[in-house]
């Protein structure tokens, strides 16, 4: 298939934009990536290790997904991760100590996480503090009120079988239950980002916000929707996790927003906003996790992985500097 | 779109595939190399980097593939990917120190549901999510070697004090009952004057060790049973200047090497990491043989011979001691 695809001159047009484009860079990365590990690694080519690695991407996957339309404005989102140890722990104690049903703790959970999404909103768009800063102070204050909540030692745990099959069923045999959560997700921010009018809008902010400001874009209320909804996916994420780990503690999704971002960033979305697709990151996502899966399935070093990645990262914007230059 | 198109056909591709690897995650057939995934809390720590050195002894005598891996830190969740990782790969037998025993439960039931076996080392996990736990020590056996300990430095008679963790956590409240009820049957003579817990910090079983001191002039040992609590409380002794006083514990060597060369710290009580690694793979191997099952009554594998079992823990048996004569032996 490589073969065929590589950029001759007799192939319609098509193929060679697809190829230059950076989702086509990424696709023959992952393609070859995938070949790779099916030499090398033990049962990495079939269906059960496509599912597991669902399953293993799910969380960030989720918290990427959200953060690509964060990045597009211009913005960004350091407190998912730290969102996801507040969410986690909020659950907990909705679920065990204050002795809601599961499903309504959840919905709470998610209330909470839209909430501290909408703080992050609040000072970025009322109090004009750029979202880096932002965002920083509440990493630092989502994590903290996770561990004071808990004293950092508590941990829930014996959750009912029903809600451990989210994170750890199976549909039909093979398809982790996760996965019709993170497709419904990845489809709703793609119709957001690609075919809505506030899609749109975002590009504009990212491009330029005064800009935007001028042509009529209500600014704030659109960066308040992004930021929102990254903290209503941080939240999904957390109860994701902790129904996958079986247990909510304060030290869940430590160090997840950097690889959210890596996912993003990797996926072509330009740090500096106004550009990124959500197919983008979700072949960024893939390629991240196809490489960390095949090097645990073919008994690689699991340090590997973290200087793979940082190459993949460098050797794929790198890429795309390239062939932006040629045309 | 068309990126997608190209998409599908490569997830096309990936779904031919399929077939070639069904029935994934199963134990391999009879006759092929066994593959043993072992864990421990975290890489970098030098107790359990000390631990694989057995394993690696272990892996090597039995002819068995013995994969390493855990999260760098301790980290359930980190545990739990790898573990997962294991399943898919297809691994026959995996052993686990666990970091967090509920939540390590469910990915191991899964391996079992999956036919691989699982046996658990140094920490546990629910008794329905392994076939047996490979424990190091027994309450018990810490507190007769420790009692002995003190019984032998003062002569079968006087006064101790016991510097703890906390006054409440599992495990330090069941190593100082069994210490006072054996010390109560077999010394009736020694005395324990005072117990103080110190949070798991050298600093404050330096504090705690010094109002001991001062308090109890006759006190003439210091047992501390947490590892933080050793190196600080010979510390105290070395400052107070009291030659009378000696210390003995729990404790890892590294720490407690200097105190032990002074003569301040008389003994240093644990188990040999290297045979707990050990163990744990000659278990693992033979759970999953089917030579070893939860319910027998004795264990022998290579150079361990009749260990005993306490329900379903198999036990490394009684601690060991690191004294001026072996403790350069050790690192870790």
């Amino acid at each position: 298939m490589l073969a065929q695809a590589l950029p001759h001159t007799d192939q319609p047009p098509w193929v060679r934009k697809v190829l230059l484009s950076h989702e086509g860079v990424l696709a023959v990365l992952l393609v070859a990536e995938t070949v790779v590990f099916s030499f090398l690694g033990r049962n990495f080519w079939g269906a059960q290790n496509s599912g597991e690695m669902v399953r293993l991407s799910a969380e960030i996957g989720l918290l990427a997904l959200a953060m690509t339309p964060v990045i597009v404005t211009g913005g960004i989102d350091l407190s998912v991760g730290s969102l996801m140890g507040l969410s986690a722990v909020l659950f907990g104690k909705l679920w065990r100590d204050a002795h809601l049903p599961i499903a309504v703790a959840a919905l709470a959970t998610l209330g909470i996480g839209a909430l501290c999404g909408l703080l992050n909103a609040t000072l970025i768009t009322r109090l004009r503090i750029p979202p880096l800063i932002v965002t920083l102070g509440s990493f630092s204050l989502f994590r903290g009120l996770a561990e004071g909540i808990t004293s950092a030692t508590d941990n829930f745990t014996n959750f009912p079988e029903r809600f451990l099959f989210l994170g750890q069923g199976y549909f039909f045999g093979g398809v982790p239950a996760q996965g019709p959560i993170f497709l419904a997700a990845a489809v709703a921010f793609w119709l957001l980002l690609h075919r809505t009018a506030v899609g749109r809008s975002l590009y504009a902010i990212g491009f330029s916000a005064e800009g935007a400001r001028h042509a009529g874009i209500p600014v704030e209320r659109r960066l308040g929707l992004v930021y929102l909804l990254s903290g209503l996916t941080a939240s999904l994420a957390a109860i994701v996790y902790v129904s996958h780990n079986g247990q909510a503690k304060a030290d869940a999704g430590t160090g997840y927003e950097l690889r959210a971002i890596t996912a993003v960033v990797l996926g072509g979305t330009s740090i500096f906003g106004g550009r990124g697709r959500i197919l983008g990151t979700l072949l960024g996502l893939w390629a991240i996790v196809v490489l960390q899966q095949g090097l645990l399935l073919s008994d690689g070093p699991a340090e590997l992985a973290g200087i793979l990645v940082g190459v993949l990262l460098i050797v794929a914007i790198a890429a795309n500097r390239l062939l932006r230059k040629g045309e | 779109m068309r990126i997608l198109g190209l998409m599908l056909g490569a997830a096309l591709l990936a779904l031919v595939g399929c077939d070639k690897a069904s029935g994934g995650g199963g134990p391999t057939a009879s006759g092929k190399q066994i593959t043993v995934a072992m864990m421990p809390k975290s890489k970098g720590n030098a107790y359990f980097i000390a631990c694989k050195k057995g394993a690696d002894e272990a892996a090597k005598e039995l002819g068995v593939k013995l994969i390493w891996d855990g999260p760098t830190d301790p980290d359930p969740a980190g545990q739990n990917a790898i573990v997962d990782g294991w399943i898919t790969r297809g691994v026959d037998v995996i052993a686990v120190a666990v970091e967090n025993r509920e939540g390590m439960s469910s990915v191991l039931k899964k391996a079992r549901a999956k036919g691989i076996k699982v046996v658990t080392w140094d920490a546990d996990t629910t008794a329905d999510a392994r076939e047996v736990f490979v424990n190091q020590a027994t309450p018990d056996g810490i507190a007769k070697t420790l009692v002995d300990h003190a019984a032998r430095l003062l002569g079968g008679k006087g006064e101790y004090a016991i510097i703890t963790a906390s006054l409440t956590a599992g495990n330090m409240v069941e190593w100082q009952k069994a210490i006072d009820k054996y010390n109560k049957e077999k010394f009736p003579d020694l005395k324990m004057v005072a117990l103080r817990p110190c949070d798991d910090k050298q600093k404050q079983a330096f504090d705690e060790a010094n109002n001991i001191l001062n308090a109890h002039k006759t006190c003439k040992l210091l047992m501390a049973i947490c590892s933080p609590a050793m190196p600080g409380a010979a510390e105290a002794v070395e400052q107070s200047g009291r030659t009378d006083v000696k210390v003995i514990g729990l404790g890892l060597p590294n720490d407690n090497k200097v105190f032990v060369k002074k003569g301040i710290t008389e003994a240093v009580v644990l188990w040999k990491t290297a045979d707990l690694g050990y163990l744990a793979v000659q278990a693992a191997v033979a759970v999953h043989k089917g030579t070893l099952k939860a319910g027998d009554k004795t264990f022998s594998g290579g150079r361990l011979q009749n260990l005993e079992f306490q329900g379903d823990n198999l036990l490394l048996g009684i601690p060991f001691t690191f004294d001026k004569t072996n403790i350069d032996g050790f690192d870790f």
